[in-house]
């Protein structure tokens, strides 16, 4: 068991280093010189070579990549070439940001798509079942960006119940914090949840026809407390995964919403310091997704093994 | 052991997950107002980055200059409490207003006089720093009396200094320009959140009249209709500018709101590469220029909000002259001089700021010339990273779509080494001339500029980018016509 | 197992396909006939509500929303075909490659195949559009590189249920060589679970594309696309909803099709997953 989990803990250092030399790389190969983003027009060649000198950038490629991650290994992304302002607290910052938003988003799909699939599962052979089917089949269909500008539409604007963007901290004043949450949360959630459905019914679909189910009722117990026991944690394995599996799908939803509602996350970041060409910004941000993503399907893996016994022992 | 430390990381996340985005803080009330825009500032250095975002943020409201510009364009008193103009009109006296202190406490002099102007030739790096090359010296005469020497007569440089060159800075401020501003404005910078906001708290030791809002919130919203629902759903008080120009009516039919339309200096320019073929031949610039109907254009891009013009004259100019009309809609000219310039077949990129006035306008030119069999194919071009780079400095392009915010540029055409190459000595003689002669020549000379680079369809001016603002009916003082780069704050209640 | 049993043909398969071929109609009738030219500015026709000369009414620019949704029938699939087709060509063959060698190189196959996961279709398009210049070229590549582990692991797991039966065994231990069994027995098993992902990609697909030229890293204008219809239409949200719902149909419409297909198809290929 511990000579797995080392096993993938090396194999995720590893992931995580290509992947720097790979952000690295692309970046290093992108046109368009930093010190002229900087000193933008009007900037004379003297001042244009002092300026690259300063950044570092008339190093070779390796020191510049080894100073680069030596940096950002302590924490320290550099300075913005655009900007001159320290990359990695504005990160973290909006890090924090895209964190909650997704973090929410997954919490609506989940509490919508908990009893909604069971429920679908039960009665799939009924009209209910395949109503809710169908809807989920919808909801998936419907990208979140365009959920996010009905719902702005509807609860901000005409209705006027809910903020129509922005962010609040929640240290500052948690009950704006809440309301300026629910409408980015329900976009992403929404079409999540719809996801999440069917792979919950599914799942519960495959669990009700378990032996032991079977085997459950024919002594006599109720089905419901049965599916309870055997059926969600059952249920919850590929549940696991697909959460998994859907967080670079949740990624880009983010980016999107974060768009739509102006929140300053990660996702609003990366675009605008590519519309500015801020190289050393987006060089920062995209390792932190990549980076992100990796190291949640290293948890889902883990706790894949976790929860299903039977996959435990085969390791 | 595991599970504490675990329990530590958690506790660690989510303390700063409580904090996340926390990095200013602002609260409402009766004394703050929150104006929307969309372009937010880099830095607060607009000595060296260019750009309006900054002085829109910044001048007159934290930075002051000896003269500001009025609501209606006319040059008014400010830190010089008045002057007076040599009859050689080389040398301005200027008297300055007693008791003026910048944010950091330290009085404002002469002396601040001759170290800001000095300061524009060796310090400031954008190109309007030329506009300080007429400027032989400055005398310091006495503590509140400044005197500034020019090498020869110049109508616009008192213009000029109401704008960012004009700037007043101590030298005791100068050291962190690009995060902390030392002006003498009534408003100085609290804090800002990047892709957020910015913070100005009234200066409590200002010496003019305190301003009615004690905390302005700069809140940047980049999207357009996200701007709109902020408005409406009370996130904020002010939109400074509406980008998004079919949205208007909204507004107009809401008791809730004032609407306020008015000029900018902004010209729309559709420019050509006169440097090369086909560009350099006239009939071409004129074919392209007959093409395009402009009314129509300004009536589907920007739903007719905005003035037609025929020069790089926006109305609200001395030297204003309606040339509007000098080419109009006629397509079938227009293919005739195409066929005689030899361009039946001609097709280019038309590599266009990345904004919405620039990709609406792009269409429809891209659709009147395809009347006329001229492929047009769209580049747009995140503005400002990568067309300065690629159309301003390298002049790596067809022809291409931008707003032209500076105030009085008919001057750009007197530059031969201006991104769209346009050369005529006559026009480089004139603007010189009027620029040294007298008040009256000025006006006539400038006239003449005009006309002669409109007959030269030296570039296409599609329309004047209107000014719309759109406030919450409580917010008075509030400008129609954008005169400066600033967004005065100083005059609002 | 081996030869697919002919299951039966559901509803699921029958509404997909249908919602699908309406896409790829109007993606071939556009080539043909549109009742407008979509990209022709007509200043006096804009903003008009549906008429019987403009079926779903105008745009801001007076062009007409029915032809620009034909015509953007064309945007969708072609990004679709190009980022599924780079992805299936690519990631299948990886796939089986990673089913059938030794251990340490099936592994190492997926632990790359799990790197390129970390790399969303989103950010590598917006990293590709910062070098090229957005474009739907940017736009498709992006998503197809982002597919291929979609298609890599469905043809892993498939070739090892394959690798496993007696057929196999029998010709492994008869001698033929790897590529033969790989022409023989591994592809015809796997395709259907490859066609499936085919459609399933689709979907995806279609919805990156929609949020990429949402955001201004897709197509350029004035070349129609149902993703950057709906950014235009957000400014006129309020008074002109039209303009943000026919082309989100179009949008729902496309990916459901696909969905759906994927799900009749996998019902029809393999009855045991009928009940899914």
């Amino acid at each position: 068991m511990v000579v797995a989990i080392v096993r993938r803990v090396a194999i995720l250092v590893i992931s995580v280093l290509v992947a720097s030399i790979v952000v690295f790389a692309f970046m290093a190969v992108l046109p368009g010189d930093p010190a002229q983003v900087a000193l933008g027009v009007n900037a004379t060649p003297e001042l244009l070579a002092k300026t690259r000198q300063d950044f570092g950038l008339d190093r070779p490629l390796v020191e510049q990549y080894l100073s680069w991650m030596g940096g950002v290994l302590h924490g320290d992304f550099g300075r913005s070439y655009v900007t001159g302002e320290a990359i990695g607290p504005q990160l973290l910052d909006r890090l924090g940001v895209t964190l909650w938003l997704v973090g929410a988003g997954m919490l609506v799909a989940l509490v919508l798509a908990v009893p909604f699939g069971a429920l679908a599962a039960v009665w799939h052979r009924r009209s209910g079942g395949t109503a809710i089917s169908g809807l989920s089949q919808l909801g998936v269909a419907v990208p979140a960006f365009l959920a996010g500008i009905l719902l702005v539409q509807v609860f901000a604007v005409q209705l006027r119940w809910l903020p129509s963007g922005g962010w609040t901290p929640p240290n500052q004043d948690t009950g704006e914090f809440l309301r300026g949450l629910i409408l980015p949360a329900l976009s992403l959630g929404l079409v999540q949840g719809a996801v999440l459905t069917r792979y919950v019914r599914s799942a519960v679909l495959d669990t009700l026809g378990q032996d032991y189910l079977r085997t459950a009722r024919s002594k006599g117990l109720r089905p419901y407390p049965a599916l309870m026991r055997h059926g969600l944690r059952n249920a919850a394995v590929p549940v696991v995964t697909v959460l998994g599996l859907q967080l670079a799908t949740l990624l880009i939803g983010a980016v999107v919403v974060e768009r739509v509602f102006v929140l300053p996350g990660l996702g609003s970041m990366l675009l605008d310091s590519v519309s500015a060409r801020d190289l050393l910004s987006v060089q920062g941000i995209v390792l932190v997704l990549v980076v992100a993503v990796l190291v949640v399907n290293f948890v889902v893996d883990l706790l894949y093994a976790v929860i299903d016994p039977r996959l435990r022992a085969a390791r | 052991m595991k599970v504490r430390i675990s329990a530590a990381l958690a506790l660690l996340l989510v303390i700063s997950a409580c904090s996340a985005g926390s990095t200013a803080s602002v609260g409402a009330g009766p004394d703050t107002l929150a104006v929307g825009f969309t372009a937010e500032p880099a830095n607060f250095d607009f000595t060296r980055t260019d750009g309006t975002a900054i002085p829109q943020a910044l001048l007159y409201n934290v930075y002051e200059g000896l003269v500001k510009l009025d609501a209606d364009g006319e040059i008014v008193p400010l830190l010089a409490e008045s002057w007076t103009v040599s009859d050689d009109r080389r040398t301005y006296d200027f008297r300055l207003q007693p008791g003026v202190r910048f944010s950091n406490g330290a009085p404002f002099t002469a002396d601040d006089v001759k170290f800001s102007i000095d300061r524009v030739k060796t310090d400031w790096s954008i190109s309007i720093k030329s506009k300080m090359d007429v400027v032989d010296h400055v005398e310091v005469v006495d503590p509140l009396h400044a005197r500034v020497v020019l090498t020869k007569p110049s109508n616009g440089w008192l213009f000029d200094m109401t704008g960012r060159v004009g700037a007043m800075f101590s030298p005791t401020g100068v050291a962190d320009l690009a995060n902390t501003p030392v002006g003498t404005g009534p408003y100085q910078v609290a804090s800002r959140t990047r892709g957020d906001s910015i913070v100005l708290r009234a200066n409590p030791d200002y010496w003019g009249r305190a301003p009615a809002y004690k905390t302005v919130v700069l809140k940047y919203i980049k999207d357009p209709t996200a701007l709109n629902n902020a408005l409406l759903s009370n996130g904020i008080d002010v939109i400074a500018q509406i980008s998004a120009p079919d949205s208007i009516p909204q507004f107009e039919n809401d008791t809730r709101f004032t609407v306020l339309q008015g000029t900018t200096n902004g010209e729309v320019v559709l420019s050509f590469n006169g440097a090369k073929p086909p560009f350099d031949d006239i009939r071409v610039r004129r074919a392209l220029t007959l093409a395009v109907d402009r009314r129509a254009l300004l009536d589907t891009a920007w739903a007719g909000r905005g003035t037609l013009i025929g020069s790089m004259v926006p109305p609200t100019d001395p030297w204003y002259e309606d040339l509007s009309g000098r080419y109009p809609h006629d397509p079938d000219e227009a293919r005739r001089l195409l066929a005689e310039a030899g361009y039946s077949d001609l097709s280019f990129t038309l590599s266009v700021a990345n904004l919405p006035y620039a990709t609406a306008a792009a269409q429809v030119v891209a659709s009147d010339l395809a009347d006329i069999g001229v492929r047009v194919t769209i580049e747009p071009l995140d503005f400002p990273a990568v067309w300065l780079k690629q159309v301003f400095t390298d002049h790596d392009f067809d022809a291409s779509i931008v707003q032209h915010v500076e105030a009085r540029d008919l001057t750009t055409f007197g530059k031969p080494s201006y991104y769209w190459g346009y050369d005529n000595p006559k026009v480089r003689d004139l603007i010189a001339s009027a620029d040294a002669g007298t008040p009256e020549q000025e006006v006539a000379d400038m006239r003449a500029a005009a006309r002669t680079i409109a007959d030269d369809a030296a570039a296409d001016w599609l329309f004047v980018y209107p000014n719309v603002v759109v406030a919450k009916t409580k917010v008075t003082g509030l400008a129609a016509n954008q005169v400066s780069e600033s967004f005065d704050l100083t005059g609002l209640g | 197992m081996s030869t697919p049993l002919k299951g039966r043909t559901s509803p699921t398969l029958v509404v997909g396909a249908v919602l699908v071929g309406l896409v790829v109609a109007a993606a071939l009738l556009s080539f043909a006939w549109t009742p407008h030219d979509p990209l022709k500015v007509e200043s006096t026709a804009r903003l008009l509500g549906p008429t019987g000369d403009y079926w779903f009414g105008t745009d801001k620019f007076g062009r007409d929303v029915f032809s620009q949704i034909l015509v953007g029938a064309r945007t969708t699939l072609y990004v679709g075909v190009i980022a599924v087709g780079v992805a299936a060509v690519v990631g299948t063959p990886l796939g089986m490659l990673a089913g059938m060698s030794k251990r340490w190189l099936g592994e190492f196959v997926m632990r790359v195949n799990d790197l390129v996961l970390a790399f969303p279709a989103l950010l590598l398009a917006i990293m590709l559009g910062a070098v090229y210049g957005a474009s739907t070229v940017t736009a498709m590549i992006a998503i197809g590189i982002a597919t291929i582990p979609s298609f890599a692991r469905v043809a892993r797991s498939g070739t090892l249920q394959v690798m496993s039966t007696e057929y196999v065994l029998a010709a492994r231990s008869a001698g033929r060589s790897r590529l033969w069994i790989a022409r023989r027995h591994v592809l015809p098993n796997i395709g259907g679970l490859v066609i499936v992902q085919c459609s399933v990609s689709f979907a995806i697909a279609v919805l990156a594309e929609a949020a990429l030229s949402f955001l201004g890293f897709g197509t350029r204008p004035p070349t129609p696309s149902w993703g950057r219809m709906l950014q235009e239409s957000q400014e006129l949200l309020t008074v002109h909803p039209r303009l943000a719902i026919v082309p989100g149909l179009a949008i729902a419409v496309a990916v459901l099709g696909f969905n759906l297909l994927g799900d009749g198809l996998r019902d029809r290929l393999d009855p045991r997953l009928e009940r899914r």
